[in-house]
């Protein structure tokens, strides 16, 4: 137990010291790496399409450095299904994706997870804001995130 | 021990983060961290597809009953056509969910008139020429891909021409206009589960600071700054809590409040 509380006290005090940090996407052109991650994104979100899913048009990508997240608000309705897919740009640089509810609690998700590209499908019990976290697993990376619906 | 759980204790309250400990769930994203969540018109508020494709599983509506009239063409100020850009799109979902090809083509040729007047119609002008042949050939399924994604060349446009400040405005006129038809329909034909459906306390706290944070000079447009109070007043009504349901009279007051912002950026001044 005493190391238990001793690995959180720890990672508390790292997470006070980086503090949440935020990824950007940038409003100019996509970068080569951004068109890498989009391209692999729809790649996975492609088999979504195939089950009656609806890709939402657009995107939100960035670059994550290591221990980075970023936390995207998407506002849903009750009743459809969603998967929302995470790509990045190299095979080499892991992606996580988790869904949270307006309080912050995490959302029980259907995972799916294949190297660098992660997507996490639910359908919401009531309509209203939800958070995208997207994180790497231990490389700087350029991600793409898209969404489905049905 | 006592002296770890005040250390423990302290820094997760400082911090938010909730303790990882096996007898603890699973970690929570703290008010700070949802606070600076990153938001996007184009991302973060849905389509007005995805307010018809909920409300579909939930009943059969008639969209053709909420159709309207046609609007005006021929505006002059740049916020207007811009607002009744994103209204005719969500007129364009209520067609395409109608699968009315009539009616979706003659939507297609308003916003390509619109987006004209805003000398954006090269893409958009194509994507109009999909809309129709799709229509033609009865393609319901792309069609709803097609008018999310002529939603976005008509930002992608206002964007190339430094009139980004537009986009938020387009989205924002397809909500209203969106938000308008739902309610028309659930008003009408009530039930419970359509009337919780409603509840959309974050898009209209994004819109309205995305509207705060616009130009000081389309801020001053007089339709803009007619906008805010009314959009208010409507999120008031959709930020109902998860466990409430809205009344049919609630619903009724939200569709006027919805209608009366739709007349008003929609009448010519």
């Amino acid at each position: 137990m005493k190391s238990i509380l001793l690995r959180a006290t720890l990672m508390s005090v790292m997470a006070l010291a980086l503090g949440p940090r935020v990824g950007y996407a940038s409003a100019d052109a996509p970068t080569d790496a951004e068109v890498e991650a989009h391209k692999d994104v729809l790649d996975l979100a492609g088999a979504f399409t195939n089950d009656g899913f609806k890709l939402r048009d657009g995107y939100y990508a960035g670059t994550l450095k290591t221990g980075q997240l970023v936390v995207i608000q998407v506002n849903l309705y009750a009743g459809n299904e969603y998967w929302f897919s995470v790509a990045t740009a190299k095979p080499e640089s892991a992606v996580t994706i988790a869904v949270y509810d307006e309080t912050g609690n995490l959302v029980k998700t259907n995972p799916y997870t294949d190297a660098h590209r992660a997507a996490a499908g639910f359908s919401p019990d009531n309509s209203g804001p939800f958070y995208l976290k997207i994180a790497d697993t231990g490389a700087p990376a350029t991600y793409c995130t898209i969404y489905s619906y049905k | 021990m006592t002296v770890w759980r005040c250390i423990l204790t302290g820094l997760l309250a400082l911090t938010g983060v909730h303790a990882w400990a096996a007898d603890q769930p699973v970690p929570k994203l703290a008010p700070a961290v949802l606070a600076q969540a990153v938001t996007d018109d184009s991302f973060s508020v849905p389509t007005p597809g995805e307010l018809l494709a909920a409300l579909n599983k939930v009943g059969k509506p008639n969209w053709q009953a909420q159709y309207r009239p046609p609007i005006p063409t021929a505006y002059t100020s740049r916020p207007q056509i811009a607002l009744n850009l994103g209204g005719l799109i969500a007129d364009g979902y209520l067609a395409v969910e109608a699968e009315d090809s009539q009616q979706v083509k003659n939507i297609g040729k308003d916003i390509i008139t619109l987006a004209k007047t805003l000398g954006i119609s090269e893409n958009v002008l194509k994507r109009g020429r999909s809309i129709e042949d799709f229509a033609e050939n009865n393609e319901w399924s792309t069609l709803k891909e097609e008018l999310d994604a002529t939603q976005n060349e008509v930002k992608l446009a206002m964007d190339e021409q430094q009139d980004e400040e537009l986009t938020t405005l387009v989205t924002l006129g397809g909500w209203i206009r969106g938000t308008q038809a739902v309610s028309g329909w659930i008003a009408s034909n009530y039930t419970e589960p359509e009337a919780k459906l409603l509840r959309q306390p974050g898009i209209l706290a994004l819109l309205r600071a995305k509207l705060a944070a616009l130009p000081v000079r389309t801020r001053e447009d007089d339709l803009v700054k007619g906008l805010d109070p009314r959009l208010q007043a409507i999120q008031e009504m959709v930020s109902f809590p998860v466990t409430a349901t809205p009344t049919q009279a609630d619903v009724k007051k939200l569709n006027d409040a919805a209608g009366e912002l739709v007349t008003n950026i929609t009448s010519k001044r």
